[in-house]
């Protein structure tokens, strides 16, 4: 072989996919080109004016009582957006790693805030170390790598949806049509577990056993030992129920629904050979409240919840709680003109990310004191690169990795 | 460079869409080539190569008309490629509790030759090929390039070519 041979052979090896790869790209750099664009930045005087009087709000805001003070002042102003907000997800504030799904797919987010579209899926759920993401297209049930090298695919029968990972990362829950199934995470072993609700995706059981919660299609909820094909316990659902939610020990279980939330208590018998769902006790939230979202803290001690109020004439509301499921009082975190439509705890349980797609910012929530409240703006953009016009606001479908669980 | 870049260049340094359009069309295609010729994935090379992109808009108005543009995004491109092929060498060495047990990665359907004879060079010899016989620099330009000595790039090209030759027939 020659050099020149070589050098034909290098300049003709077929590159997969490299037409969409040079579109794609000159979208991305168009977009970054006109975010660099110079702008006009105002003059030194009218800088340090404004550098003084936000030095002199900082200043009455650190000797102010913290807390629920902040926290009104925060109410009163936030109606449009959050002012000032960053303008660019240069960061994960909190940290981890963030999976967002988008109309063109999932994007796996870097805690710098860089970000890679994985491919055409509509669904998409992390692995519990964040390794790999398991996502559905159609009739498709991928594992891929976070920076997008496809693993394995299996097909199913019907549209696959809500794939679920288990905590112990060897097996991955998906529902195909009505039937609930679970695959080895090598795409091996794929096996039927039941019928289940196209309306709630599954919830594997946090400490690590293959056991998985679901609600099947006589509206029951199941705990079932999917390596046994054995069912442990079941018991009517609650109302209207659209999500469920274990804490971290596993010894609670919340079911959602718009109408509220109820706990149970799961019993574990020695050896964990048996879980038993105890009875649905409703959790007390404020008066004509809808349920947006709910979830258990990764440190499994609250439950956040966002829900719609309409209290009198005004405009409609949006509030986050925090929810102590042991019966203490519940405490308003964050509360917006609007609507808030997600939210999502960090990794290590200490903020919160709430979607405020009116505003097309991403609000990340300090669940405890010390830290502050971050606004990022420019979300539906960043992820519709090329497309901004016709942006829809992304979903949070992850935030990596989960930590530890077990302390309450 | 041609004076043609240069102005696509200054164009760009002045807010031109179209210059920018220009020089990405120009730079694109073996960019990304070089990158996937040393990756040997894809979605890599896509990302290596938006990557230098990017950080050649992040610095255009920092950006020395009187150099070369395209040795600029090559060196950025190729040392990316090497660290990239450098930490996939050491993920897929290190065992994880995460790991999928048995699975392995989907091989191309598409391709002859070159790539699984490629494959069997270690990343950097991979990237003294490509510099050499795709974007034809000179070995003293690789040197530069990739702060080696002239003599290892050499006897990196050497070997590398021999390699080739005995792992690919070619009729003529």
């Amino acid at each position: 072989m020659s050099e020149d041979q070589l050098r034909t052979l290098l300049r003709e090896e077929p590159i997969p996919g490299a037409a969409e790869a040079e579109r794609r790209g000159l979208e991305l750099v168009g977009r970054a080109y006109a975010e660099c664009q110079p702008v006009h930045r105002p003059v030194h005087l009218p800088r340090l004016i404004v550098a003084l009087a936000v030095a002199a709000l900082l200043a009455t805001l650190i000797l102010s009582p913290a807390g629920a003070a902040v926290r009104d002042w925060v109410d009163d102003v936030f109606t449009a957006g959050v002012r000032h907000a960053e303008p660019a997800l240069t960061e994960i504030p909190g940290g981890g790693e963030l999976l967002i799904q988008s109309q063109r797919g999932p994007w796996a987010v870097q805690a710098d805030g860089s970000r890679r579209l994985l491919g055409d899926f509509r669904e998409a759920t992390w692995s519990p170390h964040g390794l790999f993401v398991a996502a559905a297209a159609t009739k498709t049930l991928s594992a891929i790598e976070p920076d997008g090298t496809p693993r394995w695919s299996i097909s199913a029968s019907a549209r696959v949806h809500d794939p679920r990972w288990s905590p112990s990362g060897f097996r991955i829950a998906y529902r195909a049509g009505s039937s609930l199934r679970v695959v080895r995470a090598d795409g091996t072993g794929d096996t039927l577990v039941g019928s289940a609700s196209g309306a709630v995706p599954p919830a594997w059981f946090p400490p690590g056993l293959h056991l998985l919660a679901y609600v099947d299609g006589e509206r029951r909820i199941v705990i079932a030992e999917t390596d046994a094909a054995r069912t442990m316990d079941a018991a009517d659902a609650s109302p209207a129920v659209v999500g469920l939610s274990w804490s971290a020990n596993g010894r609670r279980l919340i079911e959602i629904s718009r109408r509220g939330l109820w706990l149970r208590d799961v019993r574990m018998s020695k050896l964990a050979s048996g879980l038993r769902l105890g009875a649905a006790r409703r959790i007390p939230l404020p008066a004509a409240a809808v349920v947006r979202a709910a979830a258990f803290s990764p440190r499994g001690r609250t439950i956040a919840v966002l829900l719609d109020r309409s209290p009198g004439p005004g405009p409609p509301r949006s509030e986050a709680l925090l929810i102590d499921p042991a019966g203490g009082p519940a405490r308003r975190l964050f509360g917006v003109s609007g609507h808030l439509t997600e939210l999502a705890w960090s990794p290590d349980g200490r903020r919160l990310l709430l979607a405020w797609p009116a505003a097309d910012q991403w609000l990340f929530v300090p669940a405890e004191g010390g830290a502050r409240l971050r606004a990022i703006g420019d979300i539906a953009a960043v992820f519709a690169p090329g497309n901004a016009r016709k942006a829809t606001f992304p979903r949070v479908a992850g935030w990596c990795c989960a930590s530890t669980p077990g302390d309450g | 460079m041609g004076a043609e870049e240069k102005k696509l260049i200054k164009e760009a340094q002045r807010g031109s869409r179209d210059a920018l359009a220009e020089l990405y069309a120009a730079h694109w295609p073996d960019a990304h080539r070089a990158a996937y010729l040393v990756v040997h994935d894809a979605g890599a090379a896509e990302d290596i190569a938006q990557d230098a992109f990017l950080a050649a808009v992040g610095a255009l108005d920092r950006f020395d008309r009187r150099r070369p543009f395209g040795p600029w995004l090559h060196r950025i491109v190729i040392n990316r490629a090497i660290d990239w092929g450098r930490r996939e060498a050491l993920r897929r060495n290190a065992a994880d509790p995460d790991e999928l047990p048995g699975a392995t990665a989907p091989t191309e359907a598409i391709g002859g030759e070159l790539m699984p004879a490629l494959a069997k060079l270690p990343p950097e010899q991979r990237a003294v090929v490509v510099l050499r016989h795709l974007l034809e620099y000179t070995p003293g330009e690789i040197a530069r390039m990739l702060e080696l000595p002239r003599g290892t790039v050499n006897s990196r090209l050497r070997r590398g070519l021999d390699q080739l030759r005995d792992l690919i027939e070619v009729e003529g």
